[in-house]
């Protein structure tokens, strides 16, 4: 019998393999792919850029859809937007797919008037038309996902918001409780991506405005389109022919899913890769001096820094507050925990942004500190410090970051127990103020100094204010300020609320880190903005 | 008769092996301590978008509801919703299974290759050189971490001689084959494509040498001491006085006999080649179910580490299946009723 059950199995495993041979063959990422051959080597690997990079966060390429680090990236070189900051400037948007615009008070609503660019097609070849605007917007409103509550919320805008008034004016109303500033910034973000009305409405099904083929597809006039996403593995962006601007030197681009910095270290000097992204301190000090590699960094807009729950004595007292802030050694920090891959910055505004507050009054002040904890009338304190596992942005261990500070506080008769748990744990226990002293990041949503101020100052927003429980008038000044449309007034109003929060906030700003990148010596024109891309068009190799 | 009793009997357990692995699984992933939807969503979300989303996964329900629904999904083949990547999980595994699948059969492939030789030798010529050789071989092979292996063959291989690719189950500029079995190597045949099948077997040795050593060693050892009993047996006697060659003796007579604890090892070993992929994958960027099973794990992604463990609670006794037919096989005494 059981003779005949190993023939059987056997006729069994060859009829699978015959099966399996006659079944439809399906390439990865062929569904995103005119010809399902195509494969990264089609542009060449003397023009096909690549880059190593932890993907584990794509969610969608779709600019309504994406609110994660990679798909920003890439996305960014996919669509183009109606107004765009150039180079590391993030303080004043530029005309990009709108060549001018106009804001006008209508009473009770401000009317932001676009003037499209004329010639602009997408990379199907159709023209872009202010309908096309309208209808991203609108989708990007109807959708509702992650970052859609940069329209909504923030500029305030509904689906019947904007507007065409002819196929190259588009015309937005906003609400006064809105910033026109803001809403202009936001436009810059993936989500003012405008999409190819005409190929995403033919694919829309079940009222998905076309979500599921945008998820690993694209519909975009920018000078890269999605060729393919094969998940947990690679990207290929290729170079869009019909591109309006200057033509991308590169043929492709390749992300490759290599979340391990040492993986990215090694294939970088082996040249099987030309940029590597997610580079520790210690992969930049290994690659230091090695034949064909180069070494980058640029700022984020990330801000690491301790929330002191205000709810808890004794940080209660502000001068509690201030003497923790004032003992602390931020130059050690950046200098020997950071290699300095990051800058000492004390408001809560980061470099960069309009906005930005350079006083860093605290350094090591040990007298000064026991002084205000004794005029606090606290001699001894012992507090529970929330740190998360891992590494912290810049390079540095949290836990070195939390040592360091523990031995700092020590020095002023401050006692912290340090409790390390994951992220999500310690988000959990901080969103609900039940931490005491919390580490941890935070980078702005939108580059306007409004996506800081707001959640550090404004308890009602149930962001980092709340979860401090710090609930102080100055949130009404943020408020102000957000509205105001000069903008060197603007910048005043928060150079006065920035001051105010850095000695009576219940925060510890301890530094702005940087992003290291390793590239091949030959790569040229690799420039990031600390908003979280690089144009990858103006990259060559 | 007996043996389709026997596959029943097995299918029965799988079953409720199942059941309960889906209970044990959900019920501890729901007390712990942590959100995942706050893991997801990170620091900037708001209470409206958090409590939108434990909607959308109906994590707001009661947990006996939460269950009932799961096992229902379940029974149509449904799996969930991933927390992490949004994408029905049953997806997730269908894109990186194969890639595990094709890394544990290679591993296992070295493991049986090189073991049971190894272990013949050793025993063949048992306090010589060969049989220190391979138990000292083996002791190593026991006692190495795969994470530090991994990093050492990548350090050796890769980076210094160039000999071999580092990471990635194919080179990047060679176009994956066309999926029919997600296996590149099988794929790359299946299509004729000889520049893929190159670049993806490449791809396969240092992560099967690495993954499967620790494998080897447990192979070999164990095929080692059941030879040795093998060896001395009166029927082994037997067939060397009939005059046969000390060759065919051993490999007939002797080989065959001492297979069957080795074949009950290679089960269970397959079952642990699939745990340690996990670290195998993450060092060598290998897209499988190990390193899907590790960001699920570290997102609190609940559907997935419950899809995942469903896959592993079915794959355990399916292996261990297929070494009781091989016992079958193996052994004529177990066809008797």
């Amino acid at each position: 019998m059981f003779r005949s059950l190993r023939h059987t199995s056997i006729i069994f495993a060859v009829g699978l393999l015959v099966a399996a041979a006659c079944s439809p063959a399906t390439t990865p990422g062929a569904s995103a792919s005119a010809s399902p051959a195509a494969s990264p080597s089609a542009g060449g690997a003397a023009s096909t850029l690549v880059i190593d990079r932890d993907l584990s966060d794509l969610i969608s390429f779709d600019p309504a859809v994406l609110y994660e680090f990679s798909a920003v990236f890439a996305t960014h070189n996919v669509y183009e937007t109606l107004v765009k900051f150039e180079g590391t400037d993030l303080t004043t948007p530029k005309p990009s797919l709108a060549t001018s615009w106009d804001i006008k008070d209508a009473g009770s609503n401000w009317d932001i008037t676009f003037k499209l660019k004329s010639g602009v097609k997408f990379a199907s070849g159709n023209p872009l038309t202010a309908d096309d605007v309208v209808y991203s917007v609108q989708r990007a409103i109807k959708l509702n996902k992650s970052p859609a509550f940069l329209f909504t919320d923030i500029a305030g805008l509904k689906a019947e918001s904007i507007k065409a008034t002819d196929p190259s004016t588009v015309v937005v109303t906003m609400p006064k409780t809105s910033s026109t500033q803001t809403f202009l910034v936001i436009l810059t973000f993936t989500i003012g991506g405008v999409v190819d009305s005409k190929e995403v409405k033919a694919k829309e099904t079940g009222g998905d405005f076309g979500s599921a083929y945008l998820l690993d597809h694209s519909a975009g006039s920018g000078p890269f389109a999605v060729d393919h996403w094969t998940k947990n593995t690679e990207v290929l962006l290729k170079a869009n022919p019909n591109f309006g601007g200057t033509k991308a030197a590169l043929s492709a681009v390749l992300f490759k899913h290599v979340p391990e910095p040492a993986n990215q270290q090694f294939a970088l000097e082996k040249g099987d890769i030309d940029i590597a992204n997610d580079l520790g301190s210690e992969q930049i000090a290994a690659l230091q001096g090695k034949a064909g590699v180069t070494t980058t960094s640029a700022s984020s807009l990330l801000l690491v820094y301790v929330g002191m729950n205000a709810l808890v004595k004794p940080l209660d007292n502000v001068k509690v507050r201030e003497a923790l802030r004032t003992a602390v050694d931020y130059d050690g920090i950046v200098k020997d925990l950071l290699k300095g891959n990051g800058k000492k910055v004390q408001g809560i505004v980061p470099a960069g942004l309009a906005g930005y507050n350079e006083s860093t009054p605290f350094q090591a002040d040990v007298a000064k500190a026991k002084a205000l904890l004794q005029e606090a009338g606290q001699a001894s304190i012992t507090l529970d410090f929330l740190v998360p596992t891992g590494g912290a942005p810049g390079g540095a261990a949290w836990s070195d970051i939390a040592a360091k500070l523990k031995s700092d506080w020590a020095k002023i008769g401050v006692t912290v127990n340090i409790k390390q748990t994951t992220t999500a744990d310690l988000l959990a226990t901080y969103r609900a103020q039940k931490g005491q002293l919390v580490m941890i990041n935070w980078g702005p949503d939108y580059p306007d100094p409004g996506a800081n101020v707001n959640p550090f100052t404004d308890y009602k927003a149930k962001s980092i204010a709340y979860r401090n429980g710090w609930d102080d008038p100055i949130a009404t000044k943020a408020h102000d300020a957000e509205l105001i449309s000069d903008p060197a007034k603007r910048v005043a109003a928060y150079k006065e609320i920035t001051d105010y929060v850095l000695h009576n906030g219940p925060y510890v700003v301890l530094y702005q880190p940087n992003e290291l990148f390793g590239l091949r010596s030959n790569v040229k024109g690799f420039n990031w903005s600390s908003i979280g891309w690089a144009e990858l068009a103006s990259v060559t190799k | 008769m007996r043996f389709l009793g026997f596959l029943t009997r097995r299918i029965v357990g799988i079953a409720a092996v199942m059941i309960g692995v889906s209970i044990i699984t959900f019920a501890i992933s729901h007390v712990i301590p942590a959100d995942p939807v706050a893991a997801a969503l990170g620091d900037h979300a708001t209470d409206q978008q958090i409590a939108a989303f434990r909607a959308d996964y109906r994590l707001d329900r009661p947990l006996p509801e939460q269950y009932l629904t799961y096992v229902v999904g379940l029974a149509h083949g449904d799996l969930g919703r991933s927390i992490r990547t949004r994408r029905p999980v049953s997806d997730d595994l269908f894109d990186s299974f194969p890639a595990t699948i094709e890394l544990s059969l290679a591993a296992l492939l070295v493991a049986i290759v090189v073991g049971i030789p190894a272990g013949v030798w050793s025993a063949v010529f048992r306090g010589r050189l060969p049989d220190h050789l391979v138990r000292l071989l083996s002791l190593i092979g026991g006692s190495v971490p795969v994470f530090w292996l991994g990093l050492i063959v990548i350090g050796v291989f890769y980076y210094q001689l160039g000999w071999l690719p580092g990471g990635a189950r194919i080179d990047n500029f060679v176009a994956p084959p066309p999926t029919r079995t997600g296996l590149y190597v099988v794929d790359s045949l299946l299509a004729g494509d000889l520049e893929a099948l190159r670049s993806s077997l490449l791809h396969l040795v240092l992560p099967a040498l690495t993954l499967g050593y620790f494998s080897t060693a447990v192979i070999a050892r164990m095929t080692r001491s059941s030879m040795l009993e093998v060896l001395g047996q009166d029927y082994m006697r037997t067939a060397r006085a009939k005059g046969l060659q000390e060759r065919l003796v051993v490999l007939r007579h002797g080989l065959r006999n001492a297979l069957i604890p080795t074949v009950t090892i290679l089960g269970l070993t397959f079952g642990s080649l699939l745990s340690g992929a996990v670290l195998t994958e993450t060092i060598f960027s290998w897209p499988g179910l190990g390193r899907y099973a590790t960001a699920a794990a570290i997102a609190l992604d609940f559907p997935a580490v419950l899809g995942v463990t469903l896959l592993a609670a079915i794959v355990y006794p399916l292996a261990n299946l297929v070494v009781d037919i091989a016992y079958f096989w193996l052994d004529p005494r177990t066809q008797r009723g």
